[in-house]
């Protein structure tokens, strides 16, 4: 896995990982709820990107719900969406600490392991990144998002158990995702990015540290993802010791390549939804001209979309926005 | 004295303090928070809407103008909010007797197939802080739900929220069905990924890309 940052590193050339499944849940012709719940055909989705797309990576599922339900959080299944948290788990204190941390048998994570390790047997042209949710993001889902924002300055205590259970559990999963033979974890931590970058840091990298120092060697790699971080948490992102950072559209990426040291891989951070589902293969490539034009210089950059496609994103959007990443060197 | 009161009030909705026992602000920790300090004021005989206008309104508004200068996060926010709700608990019984008039009243709700509440509470919060009587209905609220809430307050200024492209179209449909049932019934929506021009598209009588610049729609749409 240093091999794969080192040959970035040292390219002529940048490359592209969009932050994508559904194109291949999608080609195959099955529904989101499939892939989330078979992980068997979620490897298959993963498989068709890797073989059909011109990409220097691919992943499983960015799916923010199994590591909540494997709490008992109560999930919907839509069929053709990303599954929900239908209500919240944890009202008050006194349940954050009867918690138990669920072991790896939970809910659908074993499924997850399973697409994770076929993927990692199988696709051999390109390396696989495991995704799963950061801890902060992961308790607010189970305390309730909002309640959370107000909890960590109110019930400092309770939130700190709270965090650190989550911790214990994603220790465990990346643990065993790094078992599967993937190289790398993608840590989606979006909620991180609505607070400043001090609660950042102590609500958020403090935890995504532990994880990080578990799991990162030199043949497993963690990138760090926050879509909702607008330049207030790069510092804190980076003080987080993973050695790849993922950024969403909200902010500039020209000033996070100015603020990240060079030998932390940066990715970013076309929007999933106006530029690469609403947009059309012409405007893709002008945005993707844009962005090489702010970010191509810098030899640690990756293009990538600020977050997961959405379903039913246009192929031919994809393809347009790959060839112009080649095309605009 | 009074003066005094509703300045410690206000700085305890600006700063977050929402009561005593919370330790939060640090540096005004163990001190008596907006819960007690509005107890004192209403026995000390200030008009409750002067606590409303002079303290909470003035506070909120302060901190909506930090918040979208980035001088201030989402937790903070929520806090003040907190402290503000804690203070106006101890006014409800003043707005039922009809003592303070409230500008109006204010329904908002996620629209259905959405989930993201945060924007959305603190845009109910904000709105409250600012003198309206709110009723959240919560996240994923279809059409019919909105339109029930109505039947309950048919003066009603209704309020939705979207985050997502994908469920952002699903605030047409809860228009036209409010529409359907009272024409003259007033809508603000309000979201990240929505523009005025989208939200003129679907009939919408307004749009606001924060709290503060929706307080002011309020203001002017039901005037
Ligand atoms: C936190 C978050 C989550 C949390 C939500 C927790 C919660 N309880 O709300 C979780 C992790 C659960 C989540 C889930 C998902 N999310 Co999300 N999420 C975010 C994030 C990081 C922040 C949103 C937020 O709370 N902002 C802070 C608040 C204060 O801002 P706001 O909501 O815009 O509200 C302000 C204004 O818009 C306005 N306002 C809001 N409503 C109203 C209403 C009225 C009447 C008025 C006047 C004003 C107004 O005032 C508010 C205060 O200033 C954004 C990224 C981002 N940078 O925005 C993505 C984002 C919104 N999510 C996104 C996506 C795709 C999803 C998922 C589909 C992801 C997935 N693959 O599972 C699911 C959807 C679930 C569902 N069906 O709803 C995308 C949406 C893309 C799009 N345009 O469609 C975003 C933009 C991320 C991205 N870059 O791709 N998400």
């Amino acid at each position: 896995m240093k091999q794969f940052i080192d040959s970035v590193l040292k390219s002529k050339i940048r490359k592209a990982m969009p932050v994508m499944t559904h194109p291949g849940i999608e080609a195959l012709g099955y529904t989101v709820k499939q892939a989330v719940s078979d992980g068997r055909i979620q490897y298959e989705a993963i498989k068709y990107i890797a073989d059909n797309f011109d990409t220097i990576a691919c992943m499983s599922m960015m799916d923010l719900t199994v590591e909540a339900e494997a709490f008992g959080a109560k999930i919907n299944f839509p069929e053709h969406e990303i599954p929900t948290v239908s209500e919240r788990l944890l009202a008050d204190a006194a349940a954050i600490s009867e918690l138990k941390v669920p072991t790896l048998d939970a809910g659908r994570i074993p499924q997850y392991l399973l697409a994770n390790r076929l993927a990692a047997e199988n696709i051999r042209n390109k390396p696989v990144f495991s995704g799963c949710i950061g801890p902060f993001s992961l308790a607010g889902r189970l305390y309730d998002m909002s309640e959370i924002m107000v909890a960590i300055y109110i019930e400092p205590d309770a939130m700190e158990q709270l965090l650190s259970k989550c911790t214990e559990f994603m220790i465990n999963y990346c643990l065993a995702l790094k078992a599967t033979g993937t190289q790398g974890v993608i840590i989606a931590e979006p909620a991180a990015g609505l607070l400043s970058g001090d609660d950042c840091m102590t609500c958020s990298t403090q935890f995504v540290k532990r994880i990080v120092d578990a799991v990162q060697d030199d043949t497993f790699t963690v990138i760090l993802h926050n879509c909702g971080n607008t330049g207030q948490c790069t510092h804190a992102m980076i003080e987080s010791g993973a050695r790849a950072l993922h950024f969403g559209n909200a902010i500039d990426m020209q000033q996070v390549l100015t603020d990240c040291p060079a030998d932390i891989l940066v990715f970013g951070n076309l929007d999933p939804v106006t530029v690469f589902k609403q947009g059309t293969p012409e405007s893709i490539q002008s945005d993707t001209k844009v962005l090489m034009e702010k970010a191509g210089k810098y030899s640690n950059f990756v293009f990538s979309s600020g977050c997961d496609l959405p379903p039913f994103t246009p192929e031919i959007n994809i393809r347009a926005f790959l060839n112009a990443v080649n095309q605009y060197q | 004295m009074n003066k005094e009161l509703l300045e410690k009030l206000s700085e305890c909705v600006e700063f977050g303090k929402i009561n005593q026992a919370s330790p939060y602000p640090p540096q005004m920790k163990g001190q008596p928070g907006a819960d007690e300090i509005t107890r004192e004021a209403l026995e000390s005989g200030i008009d409750p809407s002067e606590i409303l206008n002079d303290a909470l309104v003035f506070a909120m508004n302060k901190v909506g103008q930090k918040y979208s200068e980035n001088k201030i996060f989402v937790p903070q926010m929520l806090l003040s909010a907190k402290a503000m709700s804690a203070s106006m608990a101890h006014l409800k019984p003043f707005f039922a007797s009809g003592a303070v008039k409230r500008k109006g009243t204010f329904i908002i709700g996620t629209v259905f197939g959405d989930l993201h509440d945060i924007g959305k509470n603190l845009v109910a919060m904000m709105v409250e802080g600012a003198g309206w009587e709110v009723i959240d209905l919560g996240i994923d609220v279809k059409a019919e739900q909105f339109v029930d809430a109505l039947k309950a307050h048919p003066d009603a200024v209704i309020g939705v929220s979207a985050l997502l492209t994908t469920t952002m179209v699903n605030i047409k449909p809860v228009i036209e069905a409010i529409k359907a049932y009272s024409p003259s019934t007033k809508i603000i929506v309000g979201g990240a990924p929505l523009s005025s021009d989208f939200a003129a598209a679907i009939g919408a009588d307004g749009y606001s890309k924060n709290p503060q610049e929706g307080i002011e729609l309020l203001d002017k749409i039901s005037a």
